[in-house]
């Protein structure tokens, strides 16, 4: 409604331009003389034609934040899908002696200064057990007696209470040596064995972001996480697209009784309340699927198997229900163009419907389907992470962002950037798509294109 | 008007006929059984047990007795989590205090959503509109257990003097408790609304008749208030709707991150723990609930814009 005000808008005045109209008269010979070919050509260039993806594009370009947004959507392409090449771990493996890596690392003669001054500090408040006893046992023995077993118990116990009320008045704080030390922290983390391998001269690569209980990598975990996530956003948004598509064109196409029947199915599907049945969904097909990997046989088990149980329930969870969002913006724009002559000319010359969709509709809303399919992405990605940090999602080993934030949250306090790097990548991404799809909306959009 | 309730009320009936059809279908496909733990029964015993509870018999006349028994109210009774306890009660116990954090994160996202929306409108292109976008943009990018996760880690850190509220529910402790989980879970519908009310805000000042109240000399507040707010804020209730369906579904996630003992968090434990009963019970609830919010949303949304013809409204 807005739109069509705005074109009735009148100009700025309604005065006619005389100034203008007396410059049209006042021409002179030389302005009849005919064009040169050079200012031909520039007239011709002037004008030279641009494409509806050209055109876009242009417009995409000048979009600094949609631009930066690609950038990163690109980067993080690489990061997930060639990273895991150039760093010689395994999500899985685990790295003995490589525990609980913080992303941080002290170097080895630090660690040695550390270690002599935390000994040095205890051993003079308090001396050990065995130290007492031996103590005891000599001044006995000076004394020309001999120390009972009960005695020797005696001693322990009160050794024991010494260094437990030491440790509790004078606990040793690790973090305020350093300071005192001025030993500082150094980036990437690398195990004690590791460091001692490099000081060797090995090449050792590091664990850029740490490591968790069981030693694996969180950079490579991370990296898979992110391809995980990826492919499930993008997969979902074509799947999405093609039911979407599909439909929408057909119900919009049709009209009357068919589109009507249509169109309930829509509104029933799209009053069920997503997540919840996600949620059911995924969860009931993710046993279902993996016991027909292991009973079931032929080219679709294979198919199974490769793209594991956990992927194809989700990928059906999200396909059964989120395409009504994009078979209902297909169907407003075919009622749209199917009243526009070139449809009505390509029915008089015989063209069957399919032919009309596929040909003509369908290459006509593209713009619609590409914006819809690109905001699709980080909402599916959103989905997997729900599901995945609710456990019912992709499941170990394979690693999923969802699921290692919630592994993380046991230790949070002390190991706080496994929460943090996950759930940080996690937000990028869904940033940058969200973004990119926003410039790519105002890019294609032909309401805005004036 | 009544004929469009009736329409929308049966539309209603028959979806949430279908998402209990599905659901139960769902449950009996998945292998396993409830009666499964570490010890496992004996073929006897398993019998017997499936006997008792009606399951040896084939999934559609199971289903038959589930709807008839659905139609009189009764729920059935737990059979694992809380052991033969009625399905309802159990829902009665729990709804209310998921209802009350999901009431209260609605509120805040949508009262400090809109302003904030109308704010970015009237300031559009300037300093404070950006920042707004940017935060707001990270804030529907941020899935709820990234934000519960920063706020435990906030507030439940190293830092004694950070400390304020309490991360772990406890109904008796006062108002104190609420506050991170009602802000986890409001978050994402705040930003979301403030999003949505900004482009209608656009829209509906960009309309004639807003240059026809500043022709007239109105003041810039009333303008603001009267004239366009008013016509932005229809298309922001018609996401009311779906926003109480997130933000109870999002306490699934909340609920468990801040143990509340509520709705959501025990519907993810029962279907952890495959108690049949209790995921079909608190589906359908969880469902009807959300479908007839969201049926009464669209109504109301009608009733609020009477440019919208009724009878025609669903064509």
């Amino acid at each position: 409604m807005a739109n069509e005000k705005k074109m009735k808008r009148c100009p700025v005045t309604l005065q006619p331009d005389i100034e203008n109209i007396l410059d049209w008269s006042s021409l002179e010979a030389g302005d009849f003389e005919r064009a040169s070919q050079s200012e031909k050509e520039d007239f011709i260039q002037d004008r030279q034609s641009v494409s509806y993806w050209k055109d876009a594009w242009r417009r995409l370009k000048m979009n600094t934040v949609a631009m930066v947004a690609l950038g990163v959507i690109i980067f993080l392409v690489l990061f997930a899908f060639a990273g895991p090449y150039l760093v010689p771990y395994g999500y899985e493996e685990f790295n003995r002696g490589a525990e609980n890596l913080h992303p941080f690392h002290y170097a080895l003669e630090d660690q040695k200064r550390l270690e002599a001054e935390i000994a040095a500090r205890t051993q003079t408040e308090t001396m050990s057990v065995d130290d007492i006893i031996a103590q005891a046992q000599a001044e006995a023995e000076a004394k020309g007696e001999k120390l009972s077993s009960v005695d020797i118990a005696k001693l322990r116990a009160q050794a024991k209470v010494n260094t437990q009320s030491a440790s509790q008045e004078e606990a040793v704080d690790p973090d305020e040596i350093l300071k005192e030390l001025g030993i500082k922290k150094k980036l990437f983390g690398y195990s004690t064995a590791e460091l001692e391998r490099k000081a060797a001269g090995e090449k050792v690569f590091p664990h850029i972001f740490g490591t968790d209980m069981y030693g694996r990598d969180i950079l490579v975990r991370v990296m898979y996480g992110a391809r995980v996530s990826m492919s499930v956003g993008i997969c979902a948004a074509i799947l999405v697209l093609c039911i979407g598509a599909t439909y929408g064109a057909i119900s919009g196409y049709c009209g009357g009784r068919v589109d009507a029947v249509m169109q309930r199915i829509v509104e029933v599907i799209y009053s069920v309340p997503e997540m919840l049945v996600v949620l059911l969904i995924a969860t009931a097909l993710k046993p279902i699927l993996t016991e027909y990997v292991n009973t079931g046989s032929g080219p679709l088990k294979s198919f199974v198997a490769v793209l594991g149980p956990n992927l194809i329930s989700m990928f059906i969870a999200f396909g059964v229900l989120y395409w009504v969002t994009m078979s209902r913006i297909i169907r407003g724009q075919v009622l749209q163009l199917k009243q526009q002559e070139y449809v009505t000319a390509a029915r008089a010359l015989g063209a069957s419907g399919g032919r009309i969709i596929r040909r003509h509709l369908i290459p006509n809303c593209i713009g619609q389907i590409v914006v819809t399919t690109c905001l699709q992405i980080p909402s599916a990605i959103f989905l997997e992470s729900f599901l995945s940090y609710l456990g019912v999602g992709v499941s170990a080993p394979l690693p999923s962002l969802g699921s290692m934030a919630t592994d993380a949250l046991s230790g949070m306090y002390t190991y706080t950037y496994r929460l943090v790097i996950p759930s940080m990548v996690l937000s990028i991404m869904i940033l940058a798509f969200n973004l990119f799809g926003d410039g790519l909306r105002d890019a294609l959009d032909p309401k805005l294109k004036k | 008007m009544g004929k469009y309730v009736a329409k929308r009320l049966g539309m209603a009936l028959v979806t949430i006929f279908l998402v209990t059809c599905l659901t139960f279908l769902l449950m009996n496909a998945v292998p396993g059984s409830p009666w499964l733990s570490e010890k496992a029964p004996s073929e006897a015993t398993l019998a017997a047990l499936n006997a008792k509870y009606g399951m040896d018999k084939p999934v559609h006349i199971q289903l038959l007795k589930y709807l008839q028994n659905l139609l009189k109210g009764d729920f059935g009774v737990s059979l694992k989590m809380q052991k033969n306890r009625a399905v309802l009660s159990i829902i009665g116990e729990m709804f209310p205090v998921s209802a009350k954090v999901g009431a209260i994160a609605l509120c805040w996202a949508v009262l400090v959503g809109v302003p904030l929306g109308c704010l970015a409108a009237f300031k559009r292109g300037k300093l404070t509109d950006s920042i707004l976008r940017v935060v707001c943009t990270l804030g529907i990018s941020m899935p709820s257990f990234v934000v519960a996760s920063i706020l435990l880690v906030a507030f439940a850190g190293g830092i004694a003097s950070m400390k304020i509220f309490p991360t772990i529910f406890d109904a008796s402790a006062g108002w104190r408790t609420y506050v991170l989980p009602c802000f986890a879970l409001g978050f994402y519908p705040m930003c979301y609304t403030a999003r949505q009310t900004r482009s209608a805000m656009l829209d509906s000042l960009n309309q004639e008749f807003i240059k026809t109240a500043r022709a007239k000399g109105l003041k810039n507040s009333k303008i603001i208030f009267k004239h366009a707010l008013r016509n932005a804020l229809i298309p922001v209730i018609t996401y009311l709707g779906p926003q109480v369906a997130f933000t109870l579904c999002g306490g699934f996630v909340v609920e468990s991150v801040f143990s509340i003992p509520g709705l959501g968090r025990y519907f993810v434990q029962s279907i952890q723990n495959r108690d049949y009963p209790v995921i079909m019970g608190t589906t359908v609830f969880l469902a009807s609930f959300i479908i007839l919010m969201n049926m009464v949303v669209d109504i109301l949304y009608k009733i609020a814009d009477p440019r919208i013809n009724l009878t025609k409204g669903g064509e």
